[in-house]
């Protein structure tokens, strides 16, 4: 017992270290008496003006595609339904600042499709497409999630008592979905609104809140300014945090979904594999445009296929960023993954006293946009024996993931038994055996989720990684954006192909141990039912 | 000679008392049922007993010494959790073996011991299954197994039927009666259900509010309870099975 508040201790520590020191350190070099020059001046209020703007346009086409996306795949007949679901969710697996370099691609000033009809998207549309291109998933995601949890006999109900479709959708449909719905909304304006990828990349002139800041720390090394930026950038991360934790629906989480009885209708399957194919090919073309830069000499000039982006990207040293960021992307899933696992277990089986202030500082992190943590990061270790290794890089993309991980890792142990551990301690066994060879594992689907969304996630971020790298330790992401300011859209693309590559192999292997073991255990029923 | 004995137990949740100075005692081999409505304080006794709650006053000794602040390792005890708590992730003979393995660290001696209780609860056909290939009846075997192989002098049972259905309940009183004959391990038995005390006990402990209603035989609670709640608690029960009986047969008693 002795040993767990000793490590409730420990975890404590930790957290306030890699959290609230570098916050609190940050705020306290803040020049306070340049506030009010910062947000009367005309470049703020503008960018500001435009963070919201695009932010709420973005949100407002995510939610509403996601809504139908997910509709469709829950309520209409479409074949492949799960493959189609696993390439909606592509555009996760890269950096936000390559949907920006796809659109430019495509739509740029000698983008291939606008190129022929003489227009380009640099600039809010372009920003509000590229927005779209890469929070839609997470609220897809969501909302999927969200039409597994209704209770369908309510449908029952609704016939029974002669609901029309209208009456029917308002007082069951979207009963259940209002949470997700206004959770998704929620999430995707905070990762649109802190999210400075698409806007540095196809925003052109049109200056938003994150670039306004990225631009006052990178060029002008100005770090008060860019943290009383960074503060505006809290408020809707901040909204949405407490948002989710006040009105959190505890009790979906052990409801099982049953069968929607679908009817039959035609026009409406018509209709919805239509829209979900739209949306496929979208994604798609985005995606291919890579392949097309990466693999044509020159796209203006010279429409030949060559290697000669493959070629300058490896003399240029490719290989050692791949390794840069294969080594934070690895090191951050194991690390990270033990260490919210471990916090999980101590909030969600010791619960001591104290566990539900960690619970709070683990989840916090979920209201730091990367780019604020970053800069808190860079304020606040840059005299540490940490800083300009690739410790640090791996500590801030582990606290900046974190949240999620220890959700899942906390929702998991929650259904897990809870007398094992009674049972351990009559029967002599130490709590870390019953630990490593019973809740482990037990949990293991969750545990592989955890590592692959880290990995994911180090793989594509370069928010919370932009301060705070140098040559020697810079990842494969932040390429990307040294190419495409120096208007080499086929290295980019490479890049960005590389980064999708690694990603598909991790979530390829996930996928594979879980139908290997998913086969393995229902070839036993069989074998077990037989006997 | 006695084997545990509780005295003046007491617990309190901040205002709250849920033990209310009670005491009483297990003799060897016996079943002991303690029996109350939810919320009568009988769970936070077990925990008491089985050392994962501390008491605010009183002792607990067994066979003459204090354990009442012992690791709950170390008193010999076993528990049957009314879902079994089986490790999901290990075969039957896994599951027994398993605590086995790390107390005497000889792998051999080990399997042949589990295997031997195994035979003992009759579930020897069934030891390379996971539990969810098993019936509840026999995943409350594998559970008193696991507890016996360790050898404990009492085991705890938590409410261990109330998951199962009226049929499957019916059977498994038969069968823990038979392995208690078999073994002879003095049990502690907690549950809400005036019959299960009734046809498995030595001697019921009745519980209201913190305090013990009555400790005797069953006979004597049934034909002399000694008070009004003890009375009502019983009769209740009588009642509803009497006018149960009615309605299936339609005879009026």
């Amino acid at each position: 017992m002795k040993k767990c508040s000793k490590l409730s201790i420990l975890i404590f520590v930790f957290l306030f270290f890699s959290i609230l020191y570098p916050l609190i350190l940050m705020l306290s070099k803040v020049e306070w008496s340049n506030f009010g020059l910062l947000i009367s001046s005309n470049a703020f209020k503008e960018s500001l003006f435009n963070s919201v703007f695009v932010s709420t346009i973005s949100t407002i086409i995510s939610v509403l595609v996601a809504y139908f996306l997910a509709f469709s795949l829950n309520r209409a007949y479409i074949e492949h339904k799960a493959v189609l679901k696993t390439l909606l969710t592509l555009p996760m697996l890269i950096p936000s600042i390559s949907h920006g370099l796809g659109l430019i691609n495509l739509f740029g000033a000698n983008g291939i499709i606008s190129k022929s009809f003489g227009f380009n998207i640099i600039g809010e549309v372009g920003i509000i497409i590229g927005s779209f291109l890469y929070s839609f998933p997470v609220a897809f995601l969501m909302l999927d999630d969200g039409f597994h949890y209704i209770d369908n006999k309510m449908y029952d109900v609704a016939h029974v008592l002669g609901f029309n479709k209208w009456q029917t959708f308002k007082k069951v449909t979207f009963c259940y979905l209002k949470k997700p719905i206004l959770s998704s909304i929620f999430a995707v304006f905070t990762l649109v609104f802190t999210d400075y990828g698409v806007p540095l990349s196809v925003g052109g002139k049109f200056i938003t809140l994150p670039v306004f800041l990225y631009k006052e720390v990178i060029g002008l090394l100005d770090f008060s300014k860019g943290t009383m930026i960074g503060l505006f950038l809290l408020i809707p991360a901040f909204i949405s945090f407490l948002f989710d934790n006040f009105s959190r629906d505890y009790s979906s989480g052990d409801f099982e979904g049953n069968d929607y009885k679908l009817g039959n209708n035609k026009l409406r399957d018509r209709i919805c594999t239509i829209f979900v194919y739209v949306v496929l090919i979208f994604v798609c073309i985005i995606l291919g445009s890579f392949v097309y830069y990466a693999f044509i000499d020159n796209v203006v000039v010279n429409k030949v296929v060559s290697l000669k982006h493959f070629d300058y990207v490896f003399t240029d040293g490719i290989s050692k960023y791949i390794f840069n960021s294969l080594l934070i992307a690895i090191a951050v899933s194991i690390v990270g993954t033990i260490i919210s696992y471990l916090i999980a277990y101590v909030t969600c089986r010791i619960k001591k006293i104290g566990s539900k202030v960690i619970h709070l500082l683990t989840i916090v992190s979920l209201a730091i946009p990367g780019i604020v943590l970053g800069l808190s990061y860079t304020i606040s270790f840059n005299s540490s024996f940490i800083y300009n290794t690739f410790i640090i890089l791996i500590l801030v993309n582990i606290i900046h993931f974190m949240a999620s991980p220890y959700l899942m890792a906390y929702n998991a142990l929650q259904k897990v038994n809870p007398n094992y551990e009674v049972v351990a301690k009559t029967c002599n066994i130490p709590i870390y055996k019953i630990v490593i060879d019973v809740i482990v594992p037990c949990t293991k689907k969750t545990i592989r989720e955890m590592f692959s969304y880290f990995f994911v996630n180090s793989m594509v971020t370069i928010s919370a990684v932009t301060f705070l790298f140098n040559t020697s330790t810079m990842p494969l992401s932040l390429m990307i954006n040294k190419y495409e300011g120096n208007l080499m859209l086929g290295e980019a693309a490479i890049v960005s192909l590389f980064i999708l590559l690694f990603n598909l192999i991790v979530k390829g292997i996930v996928y594979y141990i879980n139908r290997v073991e998913h086969r393995r255990s229902e070839n036993r029923e069989i074998n077990v039912s037989s006997i | 000679m006695v084997n545990l004995e509780i005295k003046n137990l007491t617990k309190r949740y901040r205002d709250k008392v849920v033990l209310n100075d009670i005491s009483f005692d297990v003799k060897d081999g016996e079943f002991l049922s303690i029996l109350g409505p939810s919320g009568c304080g009988k769970t936070t006794l077990l925990k008491i007993l089985i050392g994962i709650e501390k008491c605010n006053e009183g002792v607990i000794l067994k066979n003459n010494k204090n354990i009442t602040n012992i690791d709950s390792s170390k008193r010999g005890m076993g528990i049957v959790f009314q879902n079994y708590a089986l490790f999901p992730n290990m075969t039957v003979l896994d599951n027994v073996m398993y605590a086995l393995n790390l107390k005497i660290k000889n792998k051999d001696k080990a399997r042949k011991e589990s295997l031997r209780i195994l035979e003992l609860v009759n579930m020897e056909e069934h030891i390379d299954k996971y539990p969810h290939e098993l019936s509840g009846g026999q995943q409350q075997r594998v559970a008193i197994a696991r507890t016996l192989t360790l050898n404990p002098d009492i085991i705890l049972f938590d409410e261990p039927m109330s998951a199962l259905d009226a049929d499957n309940r019916l059977k498994l009183r038969k069968e823990l009666k038979n392995i208690q004959k078999k073994f002879k391990t003095t049990m502690i038995y907690i549950t809400h259900d005036q019959e299960e005390a009734f046809s498995l006990s030595d001697r019921v402990m009745v519980m209201n509010n913190g305090n013990i209603e009555q400790i005797d035989i069953p006979n004597v609670i049934f034909n002399h309870p000694k008070n009004e709640y003890v009375k009502n608690f019983v009769a209740n029960h009588l009642i509803e099975k009497v006018s149960s009986i009615e309605k299936c047969t339609g005879i009026d008693l």
